[in-house]
């Protein structure tokens, strides 16, 4: 029973062309872990060392995303200034039609879903031209209000995504969002 | 000044400032978790030290095989800190190197160029 149920798992997996799947909190040590076994797999596969490289510059950007910016986390004060953080998030990566993905979903505020889908659906209308002319105006002019990174995460992983991207949200309350980026290369 | 020199670690690439030589070498994967804790000391140590140079020949060499977007800021901070060490009268040379199949590094090192008006910049294969 333990065996079916997990193996039917697994199938679902199977059939979405899942080489990947991870679901929890993520660490920096996490992503190097996995990002190395890409690489490894990638290698194995013979895919060409540009598509592994931008497979694993949008992998890192995503779940660099992640770690900032869940909206799921758990914090612990250690009494001196430092905090302990961990971000939940569900990352997968896989092989489908042809092309290679990297899907990662966390939980964001609500209030911040019209910021990224604006966000989104920009850097989605532009050429390749305009997304390098945005990237380094973001570079210089410094991150936009609210966030934590460089602000360029979203443009890089666009300028890696050699097969477009797609991203969804669905509304779980007032406070939280549902929030799915999947890239392609 | 004393050189920095830092080993490469997992997501940190390897860093050897030789500030007597007037070189700096960047090289390797840069990811870390926090740009700022890793780059801020040794970036403000080579701005610090840029500024009392006149007449010297300077040199930068990045050598990286991937860099995330947060590095790409301190990148542009970089470009940005040799060219004004130019434009006070400075020798300054950007050496940008990337692997031979990697066209996505040669495209950023061409558009990172593009920040320089007075210093000189050199884009090379690194050899594998």
């Amino acid at each position: 029973m333990l065996a079916q149920e997990q193996y039917a798992f697994r199938e679902v997996l199977t059939r979405k062309g899942i080489l990947f799947c991870y679901s929890g909190y993520l660490t920096e040590d996490i992503l190097t872990g996995i990002g190395e076994a890409i690489q490894k797999k990638l290698e194995m596969e013979q895919a060409s060392r540009q598509t592994s490289k931008s497979l694993f510059a949008v992998f890192v950007e995503q779940v660099q995303n992640i770690i900032r910016y869940s909206a799921e986390r758990e914090t612990q004060n250690n009494g001196d200034d430092t905090v302990n953080e961990l971000s939940f998030g569900v990352l997968s990566v896989g092989h489908h039609g042809g092309r290679y993905f990297v899907s990662c979903c966390n939980l964001v505020r609500t209030d911040d879903t019209a910021r990224l889908k604006t966000s989104l659906e920009h850097i989605q209308s532009l050429d390749r031209g305009a997304l390098i002319s945005l990237y380094k105006q973001t570079l210089k002019n410094g991150r936009p209000e609210g966030s934590k990174g460089a602000g360029v995460g979203f443009i890089d992983i666009a300028r890696h995504a050699t097969q477009g991207f797609a991203f969804d949200f669905m509304k779980i309350d007032d406070t939280h969002t549902y929030f799915c980026l999947e890239a392609y290369v | 000044m004393e050189p920095i020199t830092l080993e490469a670690t997992k997501r940190c690439p390897e860093i050897n400032f030789d500030f007597a030589a007037n070189t700096f070498l960047i090289k390797g994967e840069s990811y870390p978790e926090d740009v700022d804790s890793f780059y801020g000391e040794i970036i403000e140590a080579l701005e610090t030290h840029l500024e009392s140079q006149q007449g010297a020949t300077i040199r930068l060499d990045l050598e990286l095989i991937y860099f995330n977007s947060s590095t790409a800021k301190v990148l542009m901070e970089l470009f940005e800190m040799m060219d004004a060490a130019a434009e006070r009268g400075n020798d300054v040379l950007v050496a940008w190197h990337y692997e031979a199949d990697d066209d996505n590094m040669e495209e950023l090192g061409g558009e990172f160029a593009e920040e320089l008006a007075h210093a000189r910049f050199e884009l090379k294969v690194l050899e594998t």
